[in-house]
């Protein structure tokens, strides 16, 4: 690089800024696409869990309607969050890191547009099923057969396509975020398709079934939730800041280890349970071998980002991404943790797991992508953030909201824990000691609502281009076609 | 349960399985594990190289600490 130019540095320059606008501009239907439907699913699925935690508070709270009962807003809640929301927003990230870690324009947007399509048709029904009743009644597999199919079938479009996409990468090293993705796009369809064969098309009997959802319960966070969330921080923070990874080595030997360990920890939600005792010890040891990958990103996003935490301050994709890194590390440290049978024999059945699951899907998983959001929105749409204060608003309440959340709920977690272990304490008392904690957890609820919906608000005003065009750095240059009217402009 | 399913999840498997083994092997044949440390500036480029930081509240440009030109500035 030394020997050129400073015009030839400037016209490189210049080129590597057209061909990225290029790429961002062709990603730009499906990742609206994507984003838009998980934030309205987002909004849904607020509501669903605000009347499911209202409800473990007064149990008679709005009891008249069947389908508004909790053994329904509940899984409704799970499901439109899972795969309402943070599902499609990981594939809108996973479009949009794919295209620029590939170094091409996106290829065959037509089958990523029938996948939006057919996810959300299956969403829909699956959500309307969970309420009318039609419910499978097995955790995270509750859609019946004619939701799950439609968006099995959305998953095989996006795996043929991300398949496509790698076929035709420019050439050169393969960064660890494509690793991530790539896999986390062939690994899902096989860990859904091979669940709702086992479970919904040919049941298998008896304690089996409890075997198989939570080898896909697990798996849906471990093979594909999290691949796309590390993924994302292994592109963004280094990106953000202008610093390469602190250790490469480490984060390759990161994903391999992630792929070994991780699809054998599921077995971990079944101690206890009426299963071989080889099972659950393979599943207790790769819990706790897990840590081998996580100690990986863990050093690397903090040695990456140490001696910057001042850019917090400016960036807001960095402090979303940032704050979901260090809950990854936390959440999975805990995960480790609560698979060792002399911790998991206080935590299990208490609302300690679904302080850790929130931890997992939130704290770590939703507050990454909505790092990504931030970070990939005004590229892709050409038009900067409207209001600052609104992302402010939005970081605040989510983070204060969520770190509350799961304080409480880990809290509440272990003295309900406690006391169902007592023989001294009847089961009733056990759910009272539970309860002020749960209330608060309500609090914490209605902190996230609000924070969701003022985030609705900037995307859609976003969306909407509204406010003054500004020329500001997040907005990374103006795509192909504008460039020449803006010169004209200028 | 029918033999089709066992076909389906024996194929599944096979293909799955493989096609990670086979990852593994590519990576290593064509050199994906050697000179890692060059591997991790492949994100950068000429117009965002290393030591640029590209992300601020828009209302926040004038001190950021890090500040490349306003894209449309350069464009002319």
């Amino acid at each position: 690089m030394n020997s050129t130019t400073p015009l030839e540095k400037t016209s490189a320059a210049d080129h590597d800024r057209r061909m990225r606008a290029a790429i961002d501009a062709s990603t730009r239907l499906p990742v609206i696409l994507f984003y838009s439907s998980a934030i309205f699913w987002l909004l849904v699925g607020t509501v669903f869990a605000l009347l499911a935690s209202f409800k473990m508070n007064e149990p008679a709270f709005l009891d008249r309607w069947a389908w508004l009962t909790f053994g329904r807003v509940r899984p409704a809640h799970l499901n439109a969050v899972a795969y309402g929301w943070a599902s499609p927003a990981a594939i809108g990230t996973g479009i949009w890191l794919m295209a620029r870690l590939c170094r091409t324009p996106l290829r065959h947007v037509k089958l990523l547009i029938s996948g939006a399509v057919f996810w959300n048709i299956g969403v829909t029904l699956g959500i309307l099923a969970i309420l009318a009743g039609d419910s499978r009644s097995i955790e995270w597999l509750e859609f019946p057969n004619y939701a799950s199919a439609l968006l099995f079938v959305s998953y095989g479009l996006l795996s043929v396509w991300a398949v496509i996409m790698f076929r035709f990468r420019q050439p050169g090293h393969v960064y660890v975020s494509q690793w991530y993705i790539l896999a986390a796009f062939l690994w899902f369809p096989w860990l859904y398709s091979t669940s709702n064969l086992l479970l919904n098309f040919e049941q298998i009997q008896g304690g089996a079934q409890g075997a198989v959802n939570w080898w896909f319960g697990h798996n849906v966070l471990g093979l594909w939730f999290t691949p796309i969330g590390l993924a994302t921080i292994y592109y963004l923070i280094p990106k953000v800041l202008g610093r390469p990874i602190h250790s490469y080595y480490l984060s390759i030997l990161g994903f391999w280890t992630l792929a070994l360990f991780y699809s054998w920890n599921g077995m971990h939600h079944l101690i206890g349970g009426p299963f071989p005792a080889w099972m659950i010890s393979a599943s207790i040891v790769a819990s706790v071998m897990m840590i081998v990958p996580v100690l990986t990103t863990a050093i690397n996003f903090h040695m990456t980002t140490v001696c910057n935490f001042g850019a917090l301050k400016w960036s807001p994709t960095l402090r979303f991404t940032v704050f979901g890194a260090m809950c990854y590390t936390l959440a999975s440290v805990q995960g480790s943790s609560m698979a060792i049978p002399s911790l998991n024999v206080i935590t299990h059945f208490t609302h300690y797991t679904i302080g850790h699951s929130h931890l997992g899907m939130y704290a770590f998983f939703t507050m990454v992508m909505y790092g990504a959001i931030y970070y990939i929105m005004p590229r892709v749409v050409g038009w900067e953030w409207p209001s600052a204060r609104l992302i402010r608003w939005h970081f605040w309440l989510v983070g204060v909201g969520i770190a509350l959340m799961i304080a409480v709920l880990s809290i509440g977690g272990v003295l309900q824990g406690l006391a169902l272990l007592d023989p001294n304490v009847t089961f009733m008392k056990s759910l009272e000691i539970a309860r002020p904690w749960l209330w608060m957890r309500s609090g914490s609820g209605i902190l996230l609502t609000v924070g969701h919906v003022v985030f609705a608000v900037n995307f859609t005003l976003l969306l909407l281009k509204f406010g003054k065009r500004r020329s500001g750095p997040t907005l990374f240059g103006s795509r192909p076609a504008e460039t020449e009217s803006e010169m004209h402009a200028v | 349960m029918s033999g089709i399913v066992y076909i389906l999840l024996g194929a599944g498997l096979v293909i799955f399985g493989g096609t990670t083994l086979a990852a593994f092997y590519w990576a290593a044949r064509t050199g994906q594990f050697r000179n890692l440390e060059e591997g991790a500036k492949v994100i950068f480029d000429a117009d965002e190289p290393v030591g640029t930081a590209t992300d601020t509240f828009s209302d926040r440009n004038a001190d950021r600490p890090l500040r490349r030109p306003a894209a449309v500035e350069r464009t002319i």
